[in-house]
């Protein structure tokens, strides 16, 4: 190692949800690349090592160099003379860029929204509608004695998941480790995830509610149709025993994924295992967490939640805050045509959203905040360059168990972070509309 | 009077005023000066619509309504009859009154309303006749009344009252249904009555349920031949085997109260 290279420990690695916070990085004697990020995963190499600082322009406004002032002078304007100012992402960057942002769309009486909506959108809707039994990883990680997993594949999305967090760990209560749990995983098919499984139920596609409600029977003793093994596959005495051997355990923790969240039945489907996960607690101590993907989903539920009461899919043109998915969730305001104006952090629906939802986006005015340009900057009226979160700006995430971590970057980056833009957006906002940041005057 | 849209909102527009009861004892120049809202923009209502008044107490609405939600929210009285299709939560909220849509309508028609009736002489969009997200309580009375198909999710939460489709239903309907009565003429979507409490549940069509649900019996039910007359009158075209036929009685959801009632036509 040369002499003048840096070491950074414990840093934290904001790639997936597991937001891992042991890793040590060594960084270049130039200071602008990382050698080395011992502790990590493939996908977590993969995000330090393969970050550069690149040579992009600032900002670009009609795809042309901009100074960072005249770009958040030309977003300003975009934004305050919008309609319906949507604004969307959110979930790779710090909670402070996430405040501001909430703020811009509070005093825009706009329409703000997260990834969340796209992903784990049915979650936030079955926890407002059955509420949540849950506990930290690290309770996890010392106590759990039967883990499931259920349409979610850790080894490749979240691989030091079971390392660290729920399958492998020892404690003082789970000495041996592994061999002291039960893994159980529910999915279609197999993948890597399920070679470690002591018991893998592979279900028929989209039978997941069905799967979940004759198992909430059997936990309550009630009746059942034995069309139940027909329907998804599983017979009813793998099921018997199975539902036996969690409500027997010490303590159990179900994680669930996309695969139940993105699947016909959606926030219902995650109701449905919420709701399995209350009845389990008549007999045992049983909690329930989502795997988040994103490094910082969970911070920007938190941050839209603590702000604005609801944690995606939130309107503000009333003046106050509204939920309602369908109605504000951005895939669904883009689709039907409704937004005139987009700005997009970190994200990019240009490359996922439906061919509808594209289209409009080609036909309003965008901006986006990005690393790196995407599919979406390149429709944007005003694109900005910004540093990288975890990499380059510190502040705050929090982890998929809701605890949040404070990040350590490795160098810093020629250019702003999102809060920076984000900031400077918002007091031009308050400039063009007359108002004194913090004091938002009433309504229309 | 009447209500022509001149000027295409560009972004969706909030008319909770288009309502008999903000109407009534109002002059033309007041109804027309009453407060909209195009996105974040308060607007007056002349700013999207020309008024005529034709001295009539109905209100007409005319144009592509397909950005304009809210009409006839909270209403108790009167009646509103939209020629055409209409945005989001038409009658939210409507406690009285009659409103008639000719073409289509797009999500929560009638949201958490307890009494009138709305009909829709096209399709409409989801959560007909639900609770807002975060409310377990939907429609409490009053009918619903939908010619063409319904998305997911009709009647969740219901507590009273009617809510008809004349063609298919999404899935869930019903959903953590406590009473009322959901009728579908067509086909029920994937896992009907899930979580409901009490209530009743029909269709002409034959349904997977879920394994929740038991069958009872296969029975004439009385009641449902008074219903079906009802439907009639409405404009319903009902064969008269299912006037006359046998249904398929099945009791659920086990994992509630096991006092809901789905009935499904069998012979």
């Amino acid at each position: 190692m040369s002499g003048s290279s840096k070491v950074i420990e414990n840093a934290i690695c904001t790639f997936c949800g597991c937001v891992c916070d042991d890793i040590e990085l060594t960084v270049d004697s130039g200071g602008k690349h990382i050698t080395q990020a011992k502790n990590a995963c493939v996908l977590g190499k993969s995000w330090f090592l393969e970050h550069k600082v690149e040579d992009f322009p600032v900002a670009l406004i009609d795809g042309k160099e901009a100074s960072l002032e005249e770009a958040v002078y030309a977003a300003a304007e975009v934004l305050a003379n919008a309609k319906f100012p949507t604004i969307y992402g959110l979930s790779d960057t710090t909670c402070e860029a996430q405040k501001q942002a909430v703020a811009i769309a509070d005093y825009l009486n706009g329409n703000i929204d997260t990834t969340t909506s796209v992903c784990h959108g049915p979650t936030g809707m079955a926890f407002q509608g059955v509420g949540e039994s849950t506990a930290s990883l690290g309770e996890i990680k010392n106590r759990a004695d039967f883990v499931m997993y259920w349409g979610g594949n850790p080894a490749e999305a979240h691989p030091r998941h079971f390392e660290r967090y729920a399958v492998n760990p020892k404690s003082p209560w789970m000495p041996n480790g592994k061999e002291d749990r039960t893994i159980a995983m529910v999915d279609i098919r197999p993948t890597q995830s399920s070679l470690i499984a002591d018991i893998f139920l592979q279900i028929k596609p989209g039978s997941d509610f069905e799967l979940l409600w004759a198992m909430r029977a059997l936990v309550k003793g009630r009746a059942l149709d034995r069309t139940v093994e027909e329907r998804t596959g599983i017979s009813l005495d793998r099921l018997e025993a199975l539902v036996q051997q969690m409500k027997d355990c010490q303590f159990g923790v179900l994680f669930f994924g996309m695969g139940l969240t993105m699947t016909r039945g959606r926030h219902f489907n995650v109701g449905a295992l919420l709701q399995l996960v209350t009845d389990l607690n008549d007999f045992t101590h049983f909690v329930s967490m989502p795997t988040r993907g994103h490094g910082n989903v969970t911070g920007a539920d938190n941050v839209v939640a603590w702000q604005t009461g609801y944690n995606f899919g939130v309107n503000f043109n009333r003046g106050y805050p509204r939920f309602n998915p369908g109605e504000f969730t951005t895939a669904d305001v883009l689709g039907r045509g409704e937004a005139d104006a987009l700005c997009v952090i970190a994200s990019d629906p240009g490359s996922n959203f439906s061919a509808k939802a594209i289209e409009h986006i080609k036909l309003i005015p965008v901006i986006t905040l990005d690393p790196k340009p995407t599919v979406t900057s390149q429709h944007a009226k005003v694109a900005f360059t910004t540093a990288t979160y975890g990499i380059n700006v510190p502040g705050t995430v929090y982890r998929m168990d809701n605890v949040p971590l404070s990040l350590r970057p490795a160098f810093d980056s020629p250019f702003p972070s999102d809060e920076v833009v984000l900031r400077a957006i918002k007091e031009r906002i308050c400039e063009l509309r007359g108002i004194t940041p913090n004091h938002k005057p009433a309504a229309a | 009077m009447k209500l022509l849209l001149h000027t295409l909102p560009s972004v969706p527009l909030e008319t909770e005023v288009i309502c008999p009861d903000k109407f009534i004892g109002n002059s033309l120049d007041a109804i027309g000066a009453m407060t909209v809202m195009h996105g974040n923009q308060a607007c007056i209502l002349t700013d999207f619509f020309t008024l005529t008044d034709d001295g009539l107490d109905t209100i007409k609405v005319e144009g592509d309504l397909s950005k304009v939600k809210l009409i006839g929210s909270e209403m108790t009285q009167g009646k509103i009859i939209i020629n055409g299709s209409v945005g989001a939560h038409l009658g939210a909220l409507m406690t009285g009154g009659e409103i008639l849509v000719t073409g289509n309508a797009e999500d929560w028609v009638g949201r958490e309303m307890s009494g009138g009736r709305i009909v829709i002489k096209g399709n409409a969009g989801h959560l007909v006749g639900s609770g807002v997200r975060g409310s377990d309580t939907g429609i409490q009375g009053g009918e619903i009344i939908i010619h063409g198909n319904a998305k997911n999710e009709v009647g969740n939460g219901m507590r009273r009252g009617l809510i008809v489709i004349g063609g298919n239903s999404g899935d869930f309907t019903g959903v953590n249904m406590k009473a009322g009565t959901i009728m579908v003429l067509g086909q029920l979507g994937q896992r009907p009555g899930a979580s409901m409490v009490r209530g009743t549940i029909f269709s002409t069509q034959a349904a997977q349920l879920l394994p929740t649900f038991t069958y009872n019996t296969t029975y004439k039910p009385t009641f449902l031949k008074r219903y079906l007359i009802y439907l009639k009158k409405l404009g319903f075209t009902i064969d008269d085997a299912y006037l006359n036929g046998k249904y398929q009685s099945w009791s659920g959801d086990s994992l509630e109260m096991n006092k809901g009632e789905i009935l499904l036509f069998s012979e």
